[in-house]
């Protein structure tokens, strides 16, 4: 494997239990990290792909399919969950996160609607044992980005567009140029990312991976599992040769 | 001779960068059964869209488009109020941008212009928009002629009917413009069965101009709050500071009025973004009172609810205003990169009502001659407030403000106030 990180995006227990883990131990061999989607109540910032597979997944176990991932897979694996659904009860949450051995968190909505107090979280979760992956987004000053490049674990997570799965026309190449500076920690770029090429001049501006989930999910409701595997190994393949 | 290369900028300003804290970003609402970022998609030119959501700080105007600029007599000219500071006798020096000196009379041509090109640019040969008093219809109208395209105005019904010289300038620059609820869209048709007389709103004609641009392909253009409008509008600002410079001068107090926050966005943010004032006033009708009773969060900028959700200062899309002398001010909410400048305390603000600035207006046109546009109107009235507290305090303060447009085509509703308050006692 090259250097690129490839962050693989799945719906928890998406479109079934049986095909999600059959998803997720087939592309543990290509991706980095797992960033798995817990249903929430309000997807505020994600697009309508997304949103209809939480819609799908309405209901599932989320804590017995986030353990048996664990113990299929090696990898480090994110929650990717809004803060809205968990705040009141934060300690149990994370807890239970630590307590089945997933390794992060990344909250979307972290440095959005709780920007005055994102320090104040971030040090409550990192208490807790859990990494925390913050996001960011091309509205975030500059001196706020620095601030979140310093602290948060594994990665600082770019979405250059204001949704998931939609392709917003933007300017990939000075979106990531303009943060790469500022970043201290590894820079993986999603939202959006849906072709090649937009893929390609993400990696070619010096993000260090990307994070894709949209195009998976599109995948599996076209041409079902084994299909959306082949796109994780092609997205690894392009990655590579970076 | 001062060339115009030296005030007309050559780039649009961004201050997204530069604000103190992350814009929220829009996004859809939670039972949506469709996703609005990507209506926006299929109906906003593409280059629109990317401005919408980029981060560049400045962007570039396009040689095609400072052409227009120039040939609508941009720059517009700045002012000195003299007669005015005389008449308040205050020590403070007043300056004002004038941007009812476009063809259409207000500030809207500026943004009207880059959209029709940049749609153009796209092969599209068709505009569509809504429009209520006609401001905007107005200023679409013309850009769409200025690119050889056409145009289709849906103008709300009650507006068409009592505005009939609005509805005639758009004809003469050569738009269709319709009275909606029309019987062209499926939106329209579904409105008259129920009632053939309904008097139509902003929210169903904008429903109409979105369902006509999706269905023939043409392309629908907005016309304020969206930050790619207020990006457009900066030209606004930058050319008033170059022109401030020349003259030697510096600004103290930077005011505008706010309908949806375009005129003063433009005006202020350049003056914002490179810390060339102390003291920024928005201003607002009370009427209306957003300011002063809007909430801060997440809301639809249409009332239709075609568009994202964006964060903002807002009385709630639902909300029905009274149907005031300003129509450009009826608006329920304030920007989004505003909202949050005024949560900063960045921007102050203040509310006034119909009979405070309609002294303001007659002593405005009895001072310098122009009939200000009754949105203007507003700035005006903070500008007479804020001269006389200099005047109070000693301080030779430099005041400059956006009038935003004239009020050549108000008329009757300035005759409307005078009658008013006739009949009061005033």
């Amino acid at each position: 494997m090259g250097n690129k990180l490839l962050v693989v995006y799945m719906t928890l227990g998406y479109p079934n239990v049986e095909q999600f883990m059959e998803f997720i131990t087939e592309s543990a061999r290509y991706a980095d990290v797992f960033e798995l989607g817990i249903p929430p109540k309000y997807a505020k910032y994600d697009g309508p792909v997304i949103r209809k597979s939480y819609d799908r997944v309405k209901g599932i176990q989320v804590w017995n399919i986030l353990g048996e991932t664990r113990k299929k897979v090696d990898i480090p694996i994110i929650a990717l969950t809004y803060l809205d659904d968990w705040i009141s009860q934060l300690d149990l949450f994370l807890d239970n996160l630590k307590g089945i051995g997933i390794d992060g968190v990344l909250f979307p909505d972290l440095l959005i609607d709780y920007v005055d107090d994102f320090e104040k979280y971030d040090k409550i979760i990192k208490s807790k044992g859990i990494k925390d992956v913050i996001f960011t987004s091309p509205s975030v000053p500059d001196n706020l980005i620095q601030k979140a490049s310093k602290i948060t674990d594994i990665f600082l997570y770019y979405g250059i567009r204001p949704t998931t799965g939609i392709p917003i026309p933007v300017s990939t190449r000075q979106l990531i140029s303009r943060v790469r500076n500022l970043v201290q920690s590894r820079l993986i770029v999603g939202f959006g990312l849906s072709n090649e090429l937009d893929l390609r001049e993400a990696l070619s501006s010096r993000a260090d991976g990307v994070a894709i989930g949209t195009i998976f999910i599109e995948e599996i409701d076209k041409n079902g599992i084994k299909s959306a595997l082949e796109v994780v190994k092609k997205i690894r393949g392009i990655l590579d040769e970076y | 001779m001062v060339k115009v290369d030296e005030i007309l900028p050559k780039y649009w300003y961004n201050i997204i960068p530069d604000l103190p804290k992350p814009l929220p970003p829009p996004r859809d609402p939670q039972e949506a059964e469709f996703s609005r970022i990507d209506l926006l998609r299929r109906i906003l030119p593409k280059e629109v869209l990317r401005q919408q959501f980029t981060i560049e700080r400045y962007i570039k105007i396009p040689e095609e488009v400072r052409d227009r600029y120039i040939s609508i007599g941009r720059p517009t000219p700045l002012f000195r109020a003299k007669r005015l500071e005389e008449m308040l006798d205050t020590p403070a020096r007043i300056y004002f941008k004038f941007e009812g000196a476009t063809p259409t009379g207000s500030h809207k041509i500026n943004t009207a212009i880059p959209q029709a090109y940049f749609a153009k640019d796209e092969g599209i040969e068709h505009l569509v928009t809504e429009t209520g008093a006609g401001q905007w219809g107005t200023a679409v109208a013309l850009a769409a002629s200025m690119y050889n395209m056409k145009s289709t105005i849906f103008m709300v019904k009650v507006s068409y009917e009592q505005k009939p010289m609005r509805r005639s300038i758009m004809q003469l620059y050569g738009a269709n413009v319709y009275a909606s609820p029309t019987n062209f869209t499926e939106y329209g048709r579904k409105i008259l069965e129920a009632n053939p007389n309904h008097p139509g709103s902003l929210g169903i004609a904008m429903s109409e101009a979105i369902e006509y641009a999706l269905k023939n392909e043409f392309r629908y253009l907005v016309g304020s709050v969206l930050d790619v409008v207020i990006l457009h509008q900066s030209i606004i600002g930058q050319e008033t500071i170059a022109q401030l410079d020349m003259i030697g001068e510096e600004a103290d107090l930077v005011i505008g009025c706010v309908g949806g926050g375009s005129n003063f966005g433009g005006f202020s943010y350049p003056f914002i973004g490179h810390k060339r004032a102390s003291k920024y006033i928005a201003v607002g009708s009370a009427e209306i009172p957003k300011f002063s009773k809007g909430e801060y969060r997440y809301d639809f900028p249409d009332s239709a609810g075609l568009l994202p959700l964006v964060k903002m200062i807002t009385l709630g899309k639902d909300y029905v205003p009274p149907p005031i002398y300003a129509g450009g001010l009826r608006y329920h909410g304030v920007a989004p990169t505003l909202s949050l400048l005024m949560k900063e305390g960045i921007v102050e603000w203040r509310e006034y009502n119909e009979k405070e600035i309609f002294e303001a207006a007659k002593l405005f046109m009895q001072a310098q001659g122009i009939v200000p546009a009754p949105e203007s109107a507003h700035a005006i009235k903070a500008v007479i407030d804020e001269a006389l507290a200099a005047k109070k305090m000693k301080e030779k303060k430099v005041i400059v403000f956006n009038l935003s447009g004239h009020g050549l085509l108000d008329l009757s509703n300035y005759e409307s106030m005078m009658k008013r308050w006739a009949k009061n006692g005033q």
